[in-house]
């Protein structure tokens, strides 16, 4: 898998080189600045790019400023932001033209190398990979509204970690719970935010998230 | 007079006082005095040659009265009553009480020393010279009203009740005495009304309300205040009154004006001599207050030297003007009223003289020396919340990132130790140490919020109060209407001025929507948070909002709290700054 990285600091772009290759994927091309990286995206059309949000020139959010024009030029190109923080207007930006395929993580997710290499996988597969944190607020927003308030705790935690992006069996996984029980809690979670069902994961994931922001 | 062409005359007249009262279809007083009066004539209820002469009895109080009006309209270009209101409000200690005390004693001296008339005219341009002088108006007021009520106690022979009456006489010290009690009732009576309607936010509108009759002051004012733009000054200045927040109120300075002018007139018989020596003796002390006051001082002796030869010219009853000035002073002869006259104009014209070169001069360095007070002021207060925090970034680093550092440091050494003689021991120690370095991470976040966001870095005030309204748990609707970005630490002021309000709308208000608007215009930048929660919110009795107040101050920003029991809150904050072009930056 080809990846694109985009880090301005040099440990640290060395770092996620280090342990990408260690995890098997191809480096394109690890650049330290928005316009090499914009030249990158186009470019090297890569599987998925890993973009610091704050780059030069203006080392405010030129990370994610290029990487929404590239998705505007060629749309569903896959992107997963990395930030020092997580703020949900940027979440929603990525989020904004519904095509999938982004991930938006707190750089210390890159810590649990395992979780991150999954975030990174579903994202180039079309996926979303959103952080705790993000989701986090936004239920904490919602969390007072019906219909939210007449899922069960169980719905919601199935709720919290499909909206970060997690498969199945993922969920499953990490809920010590089967897979086939997943499912019928999603079922029971679209049918009470009255969301259109879907087989498809990532589109599923992506009305859930749609939902949240509403 | 027949009982039905009485009631006639009392009807007419009645209605003429309601109109100069209540102003209906917002028609000047004089309108409905001079209908009342034509009415009456025309209607031969009162015969033109008694109209005529009693028209001509007033000739003196006339002339007195334009004199007067002329002087307050010269003070009120040059802006000395808002100078005045200003040091009042500056001075007045916090204290509502305190500057009705300082205005009431303005207003019985004012009254004792020239007339009831004298305080009217003297206070009204002040009340309706401009917003900032509601201050001194709602404490004005009361003090015109017992000021004059107290003089019935001092001076039984001047009475209130007779130009209000017409003839009722104190004839005994008993009336005296009861007219005295009376005037302290009236004194009690304000003190205790005072501090409860001028400390608090009540609108003005109710206050005007209590005080029957004086609506129209209010109105007055509120009408001019709504018409002209006002300097910014004034407008945080009555922000403050509003808040209850009155400083600090000089004695000396309110009692100046009045010692300058009513003096002279008082210490017969020699004004001009005396005019010269205080105003020599103020002039050593404080020559901008001085170079302030001689010209209209002078004015007065002027208008004054006038109205006494026009009195002997006029009529006879000039001399009873007189004899409420000076008690038996008549003038001998034609010759002394010309003499009286001259030396008028000769005031006069010197006064009109001296005001442009020294009134808008000094007006300038009264302006400076109020603009210096302040930026010392400010500058004291943003080191001060620079100091705090420092100390506040240095506490936080202390006990969160740099602890957590600390044992990260130690479970990785305990590992290295650990690691061949218990491997499964050194794992979970460094499964340990990442997880702790991942709080401190969320620590050093955390703490970089808290002084400059990141996302006002990236994307500006608009923006950055966007994604605040995103990470609050109730509904928070927000409209920006921002063409630029401002300066940096403007922003950031008031960046932390919304979040504050917002974070209080959530936390005290219990609100279920939070509405932000952001806009800029005339220079001047607004932000409004409004909550629907339970009001009642005292920016005085939390440090949040005082902290934000003094943050603001350093951009000349001022922030306002109306919140009523019962809701809405609303706060705004005002700061003062230009935008600049909005970035334009494309990768």
């Amino acid at each position: 898998m080809r990846v694109v990285v985009a880090e301005d600091l040099f440990l640290l772009r060395e770092g996620l080189v280090r342990l990408l290759e260690a995890h098997g994927f191809e480096i394109a091309a690890a650049v330290g600045s928005a316009p090499a990286l914009l030249d990158a995206l186009l470019e090297q059309r890569p599987d998925v790019a890993i973009i610091d949000v704050r780059l030069p020139p203006s080392f405010t959010d030129d990370g994610l400023r290029a990487a929404l024009e590239a998705r505007r030029r060629r749309p569903g190109l896959p992107v997963l932001v990395l930030s020092q923080y997580v703020e949900q207007l940027y979440a929603r930006e990525l989020l904004a033209d519904q095509a999938g395929a982004v991930g938006y993580l707190l750089k210390d997710r890159v810590f649990s190398d395992d979780q991150f290499v999954d975030a990174i996988r579903a994202v180039a597969s079309g996926g979303t990979a959103m952080d705790p944190e993000v989701i986090r607020k936004l239920l904490a927003r919602r969390s007072r509204d019906e219909p939210m308030a007449r899922l069960t705790g169980r719905e919601r935690e199935v709720l919290e970690l499909m909206a970060e992006g997690r498969s199945n069996s993922a969920i499953a996984q990490r809920l010590f719970i089967t897979e086939k029980s997943v499912s019928k809690h999603s079922t029971s979670i679209f049918a009470k935010l009255d969301l259109a069902p879907s087989d498809d994961d990532n589109r599923r994931v992506l009305a859930v998230l749609a939902y949240l922001n509403s | 007079m027949m009982p039905e062409t009485n009631a006639a005359t009392w009807g007419i007249a009645a209605l003429a006082t309601f109109g100069v009262i209540a102003r209906p279809w917002n028609l000047p007083e004089f309108i409905w005095a001079v209908a009342g009066a034509a009415l009456l004539v025309l209607l031969n209820l009162l015969p033109w040659p008694d109209a005529l002469a009693a028209a001509g009895k007033g000739i003196d109080v006339y002339f007195f009265l334009i004199g007067m009006m002329l002087l307050a309209e010269v003070a009120r270009k040059e802006r000395l009553f808002d100078w005045l209101a200003a040091q009042a409000v500056r001075h007045s200690g916090g204290s509502a009480k305190q500057l009705f005390l300082i205005v009431y004693v303005v207003g019985t001296i004012v009254t004792v020393l020239l007339s009831n008339d004298a305080t009217a005219v003297v206070l009204t341009p002040a009340v309706a010279a401009d917003l900032a002088a509601v201050a001194f108006m709602l404490g004005g007021l009361y003090g015109v009203l017992l000021g004059a009520f107290w003089q019935s106690v001092i001076m039984p022979h001047r009475q209130w009740h007779n130009l209000i009456y017409g003839t009722v006489m104190i004839g005994s010290w008993r009336t005296a005495a009861l007219a005295g009690m009376e005037g302290l009732a009236f004194i009690a009576l304000g003190l205790w009304l005072v501090p409860r309607t001028l400390g608090r936010h009540r609108p003005v509108a109710a206050l005007a309300g209590r005080v029957p009759g004086l609506t129209w002051i209010c109105a007055l004012a509120a009408g001019r205040a709504a018409a002209a733009r006002r300097p910014r000054s004034t407008r945080s200045m009555l922000v403050k009154v509003l808040r209850g927040r009155l400083h600090e109120l000089g004695w000396g300075v309110l009692l100046l004006p009045v010692a300058l002018v009513g003096l002279p007139l008082y210490l017969r018989p020699a004004p001009a001599g005396a005019v010269v020596l205080i105003a020599a003796a103020v002039a050593q002390l404080l020559p901008a207050i001085a170079a302030r006051i001689l010209p209209l001082a002078l004015a007065a002796l002027g208008f004054y030297g006038i109205e006494i030869a026009m009195s002997w010219f006029a009529s006879d009853y000039g001399g009873q003007f007189l004899y409420r000035m000076y008690g038996t002073a008549y003038l001998d002869s034609r010759w002394q009223a010309a003499l009286a006259g001259a030396e008028g104009l000769a005031f006069l014209g010197f006064a009109f003289w001296l005001a442009p070169r020294t009134l808008g001069g000094n007006g300038q360095l009264a302006a400076l020396a109020g603009r210096i007070q302040r930026l010392a002021q400010t500058r004291d207060d943003a080191v001060d919340v620079a100091a705090a925090e420092l100390r506040r970034v240095e506490r936080d680093l202390h006990d969160g990132a740099q602890a957590r550092l600390v044992a990260v440091g130690m479970s990785l050494r305990a590992a290295e130790r650990l690691i061949h003689s218990n491997p499964t021991a050194a794992r979970a120690l460094v499964a340990e140490a990442r997880v702790t370095s991942s709080r401190a991470l969320t620590d050093l976040r955390d703490l970089v919020r808290g002084i400059y966001p990141p996302v006002l870095a990236d994307r500006g005030l608009g923006d950055a109060v966007q994604a605040l309204a995103l990470d609050t748990p109730i509904r928070t609707d927000v409209d920006v209407d921002l063409p630029g970005r401002p300066a940096r630490p403007v922003e950031s002021a008031v960046y932390f001025a919304v979040a504050e309000a917002l974070a209080n709308a959530v936390k005290h208000a219990g609100a279920r929507l939070v509405q932000i608007r952001m806009v800029h215009s005339g220079g001047m930048l607004r932000a409004e948070v409004t909550d629907d929660g339970a009001g009642g919110a005292d920016p005085a009795a939390g440090t949040g909002l005082l902290g934000i107040e003094r943050r603001l101050g350093t951009f000349d920003g001022i922030l306002a709290v109306s919140s009523p029991p019962g809701g809405p809150t609303i706060v705004v904050i005002e700061v003062p700054c230009e935008l600049s072009s909005p970035r334009t930056y494309s990768c």
